[in-house]
């Protein structure tokens, strides 16, 4: 999808006058549907962030433990994302991006209730038997989002953008950004992209499928510290009903010697052989394995190709 | 069916796998023995007394009975008509996975065909719970697949789903009939797969709202050319395509669909094309309505609708443009039920369609619509019992569009059989309320969402009260509310001293004090679900409702002012309660409680519970 930072001058000239959202898609619509593809959708739930893979995040540096993505300001918002972009003052502007400064300090009562995953918290909260009045400020700062609020149900979250975004590939918040930054968006906690398999310090897992079977199944890579650890666990999955063969060892699977090939997708959609790159960089850029029966296969890079051509469906 | 009155009733309300507090109950509960109730039938011959049903007609009286609510009503009556029950049921309702155990549920009913399960606190629809909290279906289905080999339906909400489950699910069970998944995470197109593929009696699969992994529309083409008993379809929030032509197939043999709600993948010719295989459908849901995806002009399309006699439910319509819509036209004069919340139409383009909709009862929208658009809902559509106002724009505090108070008053003055509401709005007043309380007080679901947390009454600035109150004190019916804007602690006192029916509330950014929550735990009488975020409640408000809770299913409470300590007593005071807390990732303080999850259970503490639930 070639879709530069260019285009983001365009979007809030789309909406400009806030006019009818229909209207006002419409040019959204051709930008992105131009660009629809047949790839398959990750996850059907979490529109805003395949919304954002077409955006390139901008992360200011500055702005240190603050992980950032980067909102749409057509409505795109916050909920769904992992950020905490808003448009402040009107239509004209990028989205900012809200740093520590933008809350006022009655309201941030715990150091680190940024990484809470509620909500911020009102003033009252700590001091309970205050009587709120109606000129007490108890909303958090105007434009920023909270956790779950509006409660929009997955349905109905962003219908318009919905839309226009049919199935895009690749998230756009590379796993290497995401791991780098161990904080989370203030006030912001977001687990629907955890339900993605993307960033998950606790519970990362991944599909895995083998040739011939039917239904796939899920490995934790964070429960796993090597590829031997790997390999034992796929071992115990698929093989353990199998007679003790030789073949299958799981040593086996990994130096391409018995009668199945290890083999990943990875962020980029490619597909390549376990145990190439160390493990480290294979966790972080892992998105699904696949169990192959190497007999099949003549050049590994072919029979890839073939594969996520058919996931791909 | 009138319960002996003078047993003590010690729940108010019972779901179907009710915790009976007395000792006699739990008696009854720990000690059935299947084998006993057949000898002391034939005991009973003997001594027959001219007043006592044979066990036989009384659980084919029973049997007649379909409300679990009744049904627990009729299990507490005696030990004959609790084992009569209790054989008689076929279906059992289980609104929390967590309050019974698998194991228990199918000890007490042998004959199980049909199992409803809720799991997940309903606020984990809005990620404020982590992700493998729990609520995994397989336990249940490792048990069901011994106990109930027969089962027929299975209707999840909320549960973790795993494609293993749902292989598991195809495989063992050999009649298996009906799955419907909402709400449900943790399965992948895979999963439908080998339901497609081996439940050969399959009449209904429903998977709505799902974080599901959608690796591909292959799972369709899985259905076996010998399948034809397929009532209800509906794929509606897949994204990937399926294979026009097995679906066309499907829906050709199938002769009893009923429902059919496809993808937004569907153009509108492929739908008409669908629809001239299946003219007996009741309920459908269109693909796209955009016109990429359109090949050819309306006039082509002008007859698909003409042939579908029964139908009273449409849904889908994405991005449906003024340009095709007046193809549903020839359908609208029957419509009981439209499902408008992902078509972005403005005002006008509304009321033309709603003008031919002379029989809805139900109607859900965008706010695209705006004030006007709601004007002509109150004008055409005077049997209007339902409506549900959805925001385009939920996480844009910048928009000023919508609908505002004007709007819904509209509608209430147009449709004063309004019983149930959620509207998603940016503005409301306490006199806009009042009045619509007064247009419509048959209300029994009130949810007013005022999108920007705390907001007052933007004309007098002054808290929302009085609206809430004139809604609990007009609405008698009431039974579930959900309330936002500036609320301080009279709001929970009206609740608490009007709503005598209410069973469920959810608070948000509302209250003063402790006395708010102590208010509502006092007063409603019904209540069984109370789920609180983002208030100023803490120990005593919780403490408060001590002897409510095992009254209640469930209670949440997150971004309160609850502590650890005051979790703990409330645990050790009510052992059977489960009171969780869940742990924050960063778990900076620890001595407060996050997010508490309270709820009665006769299964004892979760055996399943992650690192970051903890049970008290």
């Amino acid at each position: 999808m070639e879709v530069t930072l260019g285009l983001l001058d365009q979007i809030p000239a789309i909406d400009d006058g806030g006019g009818v959202p229909s209207g006002g898609s419409t040019t959204m619509r051709s930008i992105l549907t131009g660009s629809k593809s047949k790839e398959d959708n990750k996850n059907t739930m979490v529109v805003s962030t395949e919304a954002t893979s077409s955006y390139p995040v901008v992360v200011d540096e500055s702005l240190d433990g603050l992980e950032l993505g980067l909102g749409l300001s057509l409505g795109g918002g916050g909920g769904g994302l992992k950020s905490k972009t808003v448009v402040t003052g009107g239509w004209s502007q990028y989205a900012r991006i809200l740093t520590a400064k933008d809350f006022p300090t009655t309201l941030v009562s715990k150091p680190n209730s940024c990484s809470s995953s509620s909500s911020v918290n009102i003033p009252n909260s700590s001091t309970s038997g205050n009587k709120r009045t109606a000129t007490d400020s108890v909303s958090p700062p105007n434009g920023t989002s909270v956790v779950g609020w509006p409660p929009v149900s997955k349905a109905h979250r962003m219908p318009n953008l919905a839309s226009q975004m049919k199935s895009p590939t690749e998230n756009f918040i590379s796993k290497s950004e995401q791991n780098k930054s161990k904080n989370r968006t203030v006030g912001i906690k977001d687990y629907s992209d955890e339900r993605n398999g993307i960033t998950n310090k606790k519970y990362r897992s991944v599909k895995v499928n083998m040739d011939g079977t039917l239904i796939g199944r899920k490995v934790d890579l964070n429960a796993h510290t090597s590829y031997e650890m790997l390999a034992q666990t796929l071992h115990e999955m698929f093989f353990s009903k199998w007679p003790s063969k030789e073949a299958v060892k799981p040593s086996r699977l990994l130096d391409g010697t018995s009668e199945f090939v290890l083999t990943y997708e990875d962020k980029d959609g490619d597909c390549m052989l376990v145990g190439d790159v160390p493990w480290e960089m294979f966790i972080s850029s892992v998105k699904r394995l696949r169990i192959m029966k190497n007999s099949e296969s003549n050049e590994l890079a072919s029979r890839c190709e073939e594969n996520s051509d058919r996931y791909r469906d | 069916m009138d319960p002996n009155p003078k047993r003590p009733k010690t729940v108010d309300r019972v779901d179907s796998v009710e915790v009976v507090n007395s000792s006699e109950s739990t008696q009854l509960l720990c000690s059935i023995d299947p084998n006993r109730k057949r000898a002391k039938t034939v005991d009973r011959v003997d001594s027959a007394e001219s007043t006592q049903f044979p066990d036989e007609v009384l659980e084919r009286v029973l049997s007649l009975i379909d409300s679990h609510k009744d049904r627990s009503s009729v299990s507490l009556v005696c030990k004959d008509w609790y084992n009569a029950e209790r054989w008689s049921r076929r279906h059992v309702f289980i609104g929390n996975c967590y309050s019974v155990s698998p194991e228990i549920v199918a000890a007490r009913f042998p004959r199980i065909r049909s199992v409803t399960i809720k799991g997940k606190p309903r606020f984990s629809d809005f990620n404020l719970v982590p992700e493998d909290w729990g609520a995994d279906i397989y336990p249940w289905l490792s048990v069901f697949a011994l106990a109930y080999p027969f089962l027929e339906e299975l209707r999840l909400k909320r549960m973790a789903v795993s494609d293993e489950s749902l292989e598991f699910l195809a495989t063992k069970f050999c009649n298996f009939k009906a799955l419907s998944l909402l709400s449900c995470d943790g399965f992948s197109t895979d999963g439908l797969k080998a339901i497609a593929t081996h439940c050969k009696n399959l009449t209904e699969l429903d998977i709505q709202e799902n974080g599901i992994d959608d690796l591909g529309g292959h799972w369709l083409s899985c259905f076996p050319e010998t399948l034809t008993s397929l009532e209800v379809l509906n794929f509606a929030s897949l994204n990937s395509e399926v294979s026009f032509d097995a679906l066309e197939k499907l829906v050709s043999r199938c002769k009893s669909l009923k429902v059919l709600k496809v993808n937004r993948n569907i153009s509108l010719d492929q739908l008409q094309k669908l629809l001239s295989h299946c003219p007996q459908l009741m309920e459908l849901g269109t693909g796209a309505f955009t016109q990429e995806l359109i090949s050819g002009p309306v006039t082509e399309f002008k007859n698909m609708f003409s042939n579908c006699r029964n139908l009273i439910t449409l849904s889908g319509l994405w991005d449906a443009t003024p340009l095709y819509l007046p193809v549903i036209y020839p359908a609208c004069a029957r419509l009981t039920f439209l499902n408008l919340s992902y078509a972005t139409l403005r005002s006008d383009e509304l009321a033309n369609l709603l003008s031919h909709c002379k029989s809805l009862r139900r109607l859900w929208l965008l706010d695209t619509v705006g004030d006007k658009g709601l004007e002509a809902v109150g004008s055409c559509c005077p049997f209007l019992e339902e409506l549900r106002v959805f925001p385009a724009h939920p996480f844009d505090q910048q928009i000023f569009l919508g609908v505002t108070e004007s709007g819904f008053v509209s509608v209430s003055r147009g449709c004063p059989r309004l019983r149930y509401v959620l509207y998603f709005c940016r503005q409301m007043t306490n006199a806009a309320v009042a009045a619509i309380a007064k247009n419509c007080p048959d209300f029994t679901h009130f949810r007013l969402c005022i999108m920007n947390p705390g907001q007052p009454d933007y004309l007098t600035k002054e808290p929302m009260d009085e609206a809430f109150g004139s809604i609990v004190k007009t609405c008698t019916k009431l039974q579930r509310l959900a309330i936002s804007g500036l609320l301080t602690d009279r709001t929970f006192e009206y609740i608490g001293k009007y709503s005598k029916n209410l069973e469920t509330l959810s608070v948000a950014f509302a209250g003063s004090s402790d006395l708010g929550m102590e208010y509502v735990l006092q007063g409603c009488p019904k209540l069984r679900k109370l789920e609180i975020r983002d208030c100023p409640f803490g120990n005593a408000a919780l403490l408060s409702g001590l002897t409510k809770y095992e009254s209640m299913r469930s209670l949440w409470m997150s971004a309160c002012n609850v502590s650890m300590n005051a979790c703990r007593a409330l645990a050790k005071e009510k052992p059977r309660l489960n009171v969780e807390v869940i742990r924050d990732e960063d778990g900076a303080d620890d001595s407060q409680a996050h997010k508490v999850y309270v709820y009665r259970t006769v299964a004892g503490p979760r055996r399943d519970a992650p690192p970051f639930v903890l049970t008290l």
